[in-house]
This record gives structure tokens, C-alpha cells and sequence, in this order.
């Protein structure tokens, strides 16, 4: 498995790299769209949006919502484009089984991507002036927002298998993770306080504002179950996978597009 | 002529032959039991492929023959494990691909209409990478993939993004890729469709050497030509339904004319061709045309004496031939 681990990051970073420009462009067109969300919603919302209460909570709800994007599209972009050049096939044919492979595939891309976004976030934070703290706490809640984030991804892929085409889904899903992110849930009183636990990535996006832009310390308690919420929908997400893979051999479907 | 499947030595064992039929047993790669696959539902509801029972052993190359649509891909893709049968079974390497992903380890494929490779990445990367992901170590899986890449005359290329190859060379990447878990089952899916003739000369030239190396190998090809070089077995299946398996060699046999040409020198003599022509024979200037059995053919031969005989052939048929007939008397006989 460490094996399959070490292929699939060489593999990623290769396809990325290879082509210098290609490069180069990705990560400036990112940059560059960070940077114009982030001045557009100080414009629209003023010093009073409500994304957080600080402009450091903005940052963080931005970088988890970027990040999140990422994983979430990630398996299901992955299936589509593979399924359209022709690769997809030979990755079912692996002895792993593919739920495995996919999982290597995504913690591969999900370093690659990690390194990305700590250096937008250090843009980001010279660009706005916010200080974010990121204490070795941190690690924990955003494992449990990864795993949750991974949840979906594998939701995602698992349709990508089954209704093929899943742009729609995942263009509508963009604005819904926005929502599931920046908002600060953590601050609602009432019955949502406790709902809020039940949220895909939700409980973890609260911690990690805590932690990074508010400078209180990890809620253990909370944390147990913003982990118990990550778990479950990896879970979920690995068992409609799965679900979704058997439902696509029986119809012949594995390589359509 | 009525052609059936033939009943494999794995299903119904000769028990006269008790040792010959373990060790061909022993030496069974792939069997396939009654796979049937429908796609579709109620009115739109068809079947693909209906009750194909194959049998290939080690060493041996099974072309897989049939019209468009006539099931052979969804075959392929059944024993691969990609697409799971409504009946019927698989066994690879005496494990069930559809039960436990092992038995992948023991299937190679290059499948039709796939890049298979990753184009961004050199043939190394991607025998490393394929190499791993059919659980060969990382270490072995470049020290094979090397050792492939020099077998294969790719050495040079080894550092070159596939995309950059040409077709032909892309076409060996793959199957290089698809032999680096050291599989006993190959499905190849169309192996030289679009190669130049040199570039298709040199797979064909492949794929008999990974034959000799005692792996089974199962190919599907529009090119009759290629399927008569390669095989060793013929299946021709048809709307689903295996129509023929037998040896490629019989095959041609049956389906070979009695008619024999013979090239003479020289005028024949009037009484000559008086006893020639008595025995059945057609004279055309310098060539005699005879249809009878081999036996009778010797007689004719004496009475050509002493005249010198430049050659004798027997009409035979070729594998687009047979393969044309079968499908049509089959299509007559449906309607």
C-alpha cells in the first residue's frame, strides 16, 4: 500500500509538472481567483460580512472551501477524465480494487494540493494583512474536515459512475459547500447548535476557526465529534462508492462517457 | 456442416484418460461456464452474449471472432471482471475475477478503443506505475518494466512522454504494460487495429513469442489474416452465441475444398489427356483441376507420368472464407 502510495504521488506530481507552462498558468489562474473572491466579498459585504466575524475567519472559510472544492471534485473529475481517455479500465483491473486505488489517488492529490494552498493562504495573508495562528492542533481538525470532504468526493465519483455526467452536480455543490463552510455555523444558537453536528464538514470548519482566527484553544468534545462526523460521511461516501462500482459493472457502463 | 461448442476437457473429463486430462487441466488458464449478459430492460432488453463456454491453456492463443456487436468485447471485459455476467461464471488462473480481485494478478489486458497508458507520463513511469498498481513491489516492477522496454526495442524511448511515440510503439508500450505483473492470461482487444503493416508485423511477432513464453492469450480482431497467423483456437461467436470453437488448423480443414490444382510442363499427348480428362479432370493449358478424394489423386498423378509436375496444390480456405460462410449460413438459417 506504501508502494501504491509513492506511484500515485510520482504520477501526480509528474502529470502537474510535466508540462512547465501548463504549470505555471494553474497556479496563477488559482491565485489570481482566490485574490478576486476574497477582494470581491470584501467589496460586496463590507467590514460587516458575515462569513466570520473577522476578516482572519474570511481567509479561513475561503482556504477550506478552495481546498474542500478540490478533494470533492477531485475522485468524480478523475473517473470522467480517465473514463474519456481511456485509462479508467486498466485502474479497475488492479488487484487493489479500485475504492483503494482511489484513496491512494486522493491523498496523492490532496498533498499536492495541501502544498498549493499553503502558499496561496501566505499570499493571501500578505495581500489582506490577517494574521492566522496554526498551531499543531490544527492537524486534527482539519483530518476530520478532510475526511468528511473525501466523504463527498467519493459520493461524487460513486455518481460520476453511475449518471456519468456530473458537472451540474458539481457546479451547484461549489456554492453549497460555500455555504456548509464560510458560514459560521458554530455561532448559531438554539437546536442548530446541536444540527450543526450533523452537517457534512460543518463541526470541523468551526474548530479550525477557532483555532486559526480566533486563538482559543482545541474543544476535545467538539472535536470528537466533528471526527465522528468525518468518519461517518467517509464512510458513506466509501459504501456508495463501492455500491456505485458494482451498480456500473452489472450495466456494462465502467468506461461509458 | 453442424459446428458446436466443443465440451471442454474441464467440464467433462475423459475418465479413460485420467492422467492427460489432469495435466491439460493443470494447464487450463481460463475457463468461462455459460456467461450470458443482457443489457436493457423490457422492450429495449437484449442479450449480448448468451451461454459462452471457452476453455484456453497455457501457450495457447484464442482468436475471438465475430461480426460488430456480436458480443466479443462485453466477453472480454466479463473475464476481465468489468463487466459482471447474469449467469455464468469465470475462472482465471482457478480464481473467480468477479469474487476475488487476486485473480486479477493474473490477467493482462490491452483493451480496444483505451489509450491504456498514460500519455503524460514516459513508458517507464508507466510501467512502474501499472506495475504497482497490479501489486508488484515498486523495486521489481521498474527492474521488469526496464527488462520489457529492452525486450520489446523501446530502450531509447524509455524517457519519451507516450503522447510523443507513435502508434505502433504506443501499441507495445501497452502490451508491455499489460505483461508487467507477469500475468498467464493476455486479452488482447483489437492488437494491431490502425498499425502500419510494420508496426502490426512486429506485434504479431510479439504476441506469438508471449505465447511461447507459455502464457494464454485471448484476441479479437477484425483481421482474419492476423487471427489465422496467431491462433491456435477459433471461437466465432454471433449475436452473442459461440457458432464455432475448434482448432484454427481443423477449422480451415473442414472447410477446405477437395479440389486440387496441378501445374504441369509441357504438351500432353492426345491419348494422354483422353485418360486424364476420364478420370475426372479438367485441363486448362498447362494446368489440371481435380476434385476427388487424396487417394484417387494418385492415379491421376500416374497417368500424368512422365510429364514434369511443377506443383500440386489443394484449394484452401482461408479464415475470412470460413469465417464469412458460417456467419452467413447462420443468418439464413435464422430467417
Amino acid at each position: 500500500m506504501i508502494d501504491l502510495l509513492q506511484v500515485e504521488l510520482k504520477r501526480t506530481w509528474i502529470q502537474f509538472i510535466r508540462y512547465p507552462l501548463e504549470f505555471v498558468a494553474g497556479l496563477i489562474i488559482t491565485t489570481s481567483v482566490f485574490y478576486g473572491l476574497f477582494i470581491s466579498a470584501k467589496y460586496m459585504a463590507g467590514p460587516s460580512f458575515a462569513f466570520g466575524d473577522r476578516l482572519d475567519a474570511v481567509v479561513v472559510g475561503y482556504v477550506l472551501w478552495s481546498l474542500n472544492l478540490y478533494i470533492i471534485n477531485d475522485v468524480a473529475i478523475e473517473l470522467q477524465s480517465e473514463a474519456q481517455t481511456g485509462t479508467l479500465e486498466q485502474v479497475f483491473l488492479s488487484p487493489w480494487g479500485s475504492t483503494r486505488v482511489f484513496f491512494a489517488r486522493a491523498i496523492a492529490s490532496l498533498a499536492l494540493r495541501f502544498a498549493l494552498i499553503s502558499a496561496i493562504v501566505l499570499i493571501l495573508m500578505t495581500i489582506s494583512g490577517s494574521r492566522l495562528s496554526f498551531p499543531v492542533t490544527l492537524l486534527l481538525p482539519f483530518l476530520s474536515l478532510v475526511m468528511a470532504g473525501y466523504g463527498f468526493a467519493f459520493l461524487m465519483g460513486a455518481c460520476a459512475l453511475v449518471f456519468k455526467r456530473v458537472q451540474q452536480i458539481l457546479g451547484i455543490f461549489q456554492f453549497l459547500l460555500l455555504f456548509l463552510l464560510a458560514a459560521p455555523f458554530e455561532e448559531s444558537t438554539g437546536l442548530m447548535q446541536q444540527l450543526r453536528f450533523l452537517l457534512p464538514m460543518i463541526p470541523s470548519s468551526g474548530l479550525l476557526r477557532d483555532l486559526m482566527a480566533r486563538d482559543l484553544g482545541l474543544d476535545w468534545l467538539t472535536f470528537g465529534l466533528a471526527l465522528l462526523n468525518g468518519v461517518a460521511y467517509l464512510a458513506l461516501g466509501l459504501w456508495v462508492f463501492r455500491w456505485a462500482e458494482k451498480m456500473a459493472k452489472k450495466r456494462g457502463s465502467l468506461s461509458g462517457y | 456442416m453442424q459446428l458446436v461448442n466443443r465440451p471442454t476437457t474441464y467440464d467433462h473429463p475423459d475418465p479413460g484418460k485420467d492422467s492427460t486430462a489432469t495435466a491439460a487441466e493443470k494447464d487450463i488458464v481460463l475457463t468461462t461456464r455459460g456467461l450470458s449478459k443482457a443489457y436493457g430492460r423490457g422492450k429495449k432488453r437484449f442479450e449480448a452474449v448468451r451461454d459462452v463456454s471457452l476453455t484456453l491453456h497455457r501457450g495457447e492463443v484464442l482468436a475471438f471472432l465475430g461480426p460488430n456487436g456480436a458480443g466479443k468485447t462485453t466477453t472480454i471485459k466479463m473475464i476481465a471482471g468489468l463487466v459482471r455476467p447474469d449467469r455464468g461464471q469465470v475462472i482465471v488462473a482457478g480464481a473467480d475475477p468477479h469474487r476475488r480481485t487476486r485473480a486479477l494478478r493474473n490477467i493482462g489486458a490491452v483493451l480496444e478503443g483505451n489509450r491504456n497508458l498514460y500519455w503524460r507520463l514516459t513508458p517507464e513511469e508507466n510501467l512502474e506505475y501499472f506495475g504497482v498498481l497490479r501489486q508488484v513491489p515498486r523495486k521489481q516492477a521498474h527492474r521488469r518494466g526496464l527488462e520489457l522496454l529492452a525486450r520489446f526495442g523501446l530502450e531509447d524511448k524509455r524517457d519519451t512522454p507516450v503522447q510523443k511515440l507513435s502508434r505502433g510503439m504506443q501499441q507495445k508500450v501497452a502490451i508491455a504494460v499489460a505483461l508487467i505483473h507477469n500475468p498467464q492470461l493476455l486479452l488482447l482487444d483489437e492488437p494491431t487495429l490502425g498499425l502500419d503493416v510494420e508496426a502490426g508485423e512486429t506485434v504479431k511477432a510479439l504476441v506469438r513469442q508471449i505465447a511461447q513464453e507459455g502464457r494464454a492469450i485471448l484476441l479479437t480482431t477484425h483481421q482474419l489474416d492476423v487471427a489465422e497467423e496467431l491462433s491456435d483456437q477459433v471461437a466465432i461467436i454471433r449475436r452473442g452465441r459461440i457458432i464455432a470453437e475448434q482448432s484454427t488448423e481443423s477449422l480451415l480443414q473442414e472447410f477446405s475444398g477437395s479440389t486440387y490444382k496441378i501445374e504441369i510442363q509441357g504438351p500432353l499427348p492426345e491419348e494422354q489427356r483422353r485418360r486424364i480428362t476420364q478420370l475426372g479432370a479438367v485441363i486448362e493449358g498447362a494446368q489440371v483441376t481435380y476434385s476427388g478424394t487424396p487417394e484417387s489423386l494418385y492415379a491421376l498423378l500416374a497417368a500424368l507420368q512422365p510429364l514434369p509436375i511443377l506443383s500440386v496444390q489443394r484449394d484452401r480456405a482461408d479464415l475470412t472464407q470460413v469465417f464469412l460462410k458460417l456467419v452467413q449460413d447462420r443468418q439464413d438459417s435464422t430467417l
